[in-house]
């Protein structure tokens, strides 16, 4: 692994302890317990119909918890929205990444936090597309990401491009005076080769700069690209929760399956 | 599947080629745009510009000497301004993400709400702020009603009927003739050119700078191509989807007051040529339905091959039906060129994207 900053002690950005969900007669989570420290990334796996997005909904305020608690950097929260959440600094990144095409990257980036000129024109409301862009080119460079030009129109950028966009989008809006957690639901499902890698490294910088991350994801391998633990779901219950040094690709995949013995609950599985 | 060791060393590889550590790397190989697709972009963004340049050259040769004179010019201008004015409202709609198609009934009710007040001894300027207001009253109805989950082309479409049914029952009937007041924004000619010219000019310069260059407008260009990018971005959308309406209202309010004005007479007819014309050149545009793209300039200038189109054949003396059939042909063919052009864009980019693959070794 890399250098495996935040596992282990301090406040976790995010805490979850004794989470459930139900959807009428249907328990998608089940007594959930979750931890992500600043800086570190948790991969979160699980069959399909485990309840991984369904716990980042909850994490992201989209859906209210029928039961358990939530702490953000140590303080308890009830998210009653999104925005909530968002207020938090938390950022939830969706399959679909939710780009403007036809603007530029810079325009993406500076959606709804746009820099207006100075004296009569900003009043007017005309924005400064130089300051924008050169504020832009600043927070991809801290991320250490390099995309394309700031004037490309999105629909211009291969598919691991926009991904990169869409994650330094959500990126930059954590990233503030207390370090921020981004939620990934399937980042690089439609990517090739090279994308993913592109991904995976952008993964890996976000963390190494402090934000904490979760992600949901089939791809094993990514999952031991960029993540420091590994949470595995079954069925709506935490079957297992490990440093991903400490484990097999065989072992997680038995607990994905079920076919390997919950870390938990051994008798009633 | 890969082995921890073996990964991580990848992924460093990965991070120092892909990404660059901060304040190093040069940008990683593959940013350049190919120069076939900056080409093939240029034409999709700019063809239209030179199709009526073609345009231009073609019927200064064959209506010569008639046509390349600054008299003809201004009588082009002056023909494609009533087009262009309603052209740029069902295009900021559209662009916006919703086709308006109540324009004919906001103008017949600007139009007759003006021509009301002035025959009724109200001052010019009272005359013309209402019919204004009209506008802005019919696309936040427009708007608000949308926003409930309708489908704005039939919520539109009864608009146009209420409207034009409104208008009718404030005309009584008749028309409002002779309104002389108009005739300075109507037929009257400043330094030879007429005055709608100049409001056309006002009118899309405004508008371009309106969405290009402030907030409100590109979050307005933003709502049209993605509303949800810009609800996530922690932006209110409804009041985009709104403002939208309401600057389309506002332009066809416009619309129906220059109309006025030429004929110094208000007309409860809501003409649907108007919208078929208007959709027409923002259609020459390339302003795709789906919202989200285009521009005013390239608007008007579909607004411009419309008329000149006409001007032409008529100096011909050829029977201006023919003038109908040829823009139709215009328009189907300005269609298939753009869909070859994307596609060709849409395979270049992706033979880069693997391009890249192949040539970077990690
Ligand atoms: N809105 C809903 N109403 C009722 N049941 C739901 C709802 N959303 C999810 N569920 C159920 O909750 C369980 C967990 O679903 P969830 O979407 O969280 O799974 P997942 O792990 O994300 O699966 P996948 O890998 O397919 O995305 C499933 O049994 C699903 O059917
Ligand atoms: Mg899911």
């Amino acid at each position: 692994m890399t250098t495996g900053t935040g596992s282990g002690a301090g406040t976790p950005a995010l805490e979850l302890t004794g989470v459930e969900m139900h959807y009428g007669f249907v328990r998608a989570l089940d007594d959930i317990d979750f931890r992500v420290h600043p800086g570190e990334v948790v991969g979160l796996l699980g069959d399909n119909g485990a309840g991984k997005s369904t716990l980042l909904k909850v994490m992201s305020g989209a859906h209210r918890p029928s039961g358990g608690t939530l702490r953000v950097h140590g303080e308890e929260k009830v998210f009653h929205a999104p925005s909530d959440a968002a207020g938090a600094g938390i950022q939830m990144v969706y399959q679909d990444l939710a780009l403007v095409d036809a603007q530029d990257i810079s325009t993406n980036l500076n959606l709804g936090r746009e820099i207006l000129r100075r004296g009569p024109l900003g009043w007017l409301g005309f924005v400064d597309h130089r300051a924008m862009r050169k504020r832009s080119e600043a927070e991809l460079d801290r991320l250490g990401v390099r995309t394309a030009p700031m004037t490309r129109p999105v629909e211009m950028l291969s598919g691991g491009q926009r991904q990169v966009v869409a994650l330094a989008r959500s990126a930059i809006r954590v990233s503030g005076a207390s370090n921020g957690i981004l939620l990934l639901d399937e980042p690089t499902a439609a990517l090739g080769y090279e994308q993913t890698k592109q991904v995976e490294a952008l993964i890996r910088q976000m963390a190494d700069n402090g934000i904490a991350i979760v992600l949901v994801t089939h791809n094993l391998p990514l999952c031991y690209q960029v993540a420091d633990r590994v949470v595995v779901l079954n069925r709506g219950r935490k079957v297992a929760d490990v440093a991903m040094s400490d484990t097999e690709p065989d072992h997680v995949v038995g607990w994905i399956t079920g076919a390997r013995p919950s870390q938990f609950h051994a008798a009633s599985a | 599947m890969t082995s921890p060791a073996t990964s991580s060393a990848s992924t460093a590889g990965a991070t120092a080629t892909r990404a660059g550590g901060p304040g190093a790397a040069p940008p990683a190989a593959g940013h350049e745009m190919p120069r076939a697709v900056t080409a093939l972009v240029f034409l999709r963004d700019r063809g239209i510009f030179i199709l009526w340049g073609l345009l231009l050259v073609a019927f200064s040769l064959w209506c010569s000497p008639y046509f390349a004179t600054p008299d003809n010019a201004v009588l082009i201008a002056n023909a494609a301004a009533l087009t262009a004015v309603f052209a740029a409202g069902v295009g900021i709609g559209i662009m916006t993400g919703v086709l308006d198609l109540s324009l004919p009934g906001t103008a017949a009710i600007a139009s007759c709400v003006c021509g009301w007040l002035l025959t009724h001894g109200y001052p010019t300027a009272v005359g013309l702020l209402a019919g204004l207001a009209c506008g802005v009253a019919v696309g936040l109805f427009n708007g608000l009603v949308s926003l409930r989950g309708l489908n704005p082309i039939i919520v539109t479409i009864g608009t146009l009927s209420m409207l034009t049914g409104l208008a009718a029952v404030i005309a009584g009937g008749y028309t409002f003739p002779g309104l002389s007041q108009l005739t300075f924004m109507g037929t009257q000619r400043y330094l030879g050119v007429p005055a709608p010219v100049y409001l056309v000019a006002v009118v899309f310069v405004v508008g371009t700078v309106f969405l290009t260059r402030t907030r409100e407008g590109i979050r307005l260009m933003a709502v049209g191509g993605n509303a949800e990018a810009v609800r996530r971005s922690g932006i209110h959308s409804p009041r985009y989807q709104v403002l939208g309406f309401v600057v389309s209202g506002i332009l066809a309010a416009i619309g129906g007051l220059v109309a006025t004005a030429v004929t110094t007479e208000a007309n409860p007819q809501a003409s649907p040529a108007i919208i078929f014309n208007a959709l027409t050149a923002v259609a020459l545009a390339g302003v795709a339905l789906t919202g989200g793209r285009g521009s005013l300039p390239r608007v008007l200038v579909g607004a411009l091959i419309l008329a000149t189109i006409s001007n032409g054949l008529t100096i011909r003396g050829i029977q201006p039906y023919w003038a109908t059939v040829w823009t139709g042909v215009l328009l189907v063919g300005a269609l298939l060129l753009e869909r070859a052009v994307q596609t060709a864009v849409s395979e270049r980019l992706v033979a880069t994207a693997n391009l890249s693959v192949h040539t970077k070794k990690v």
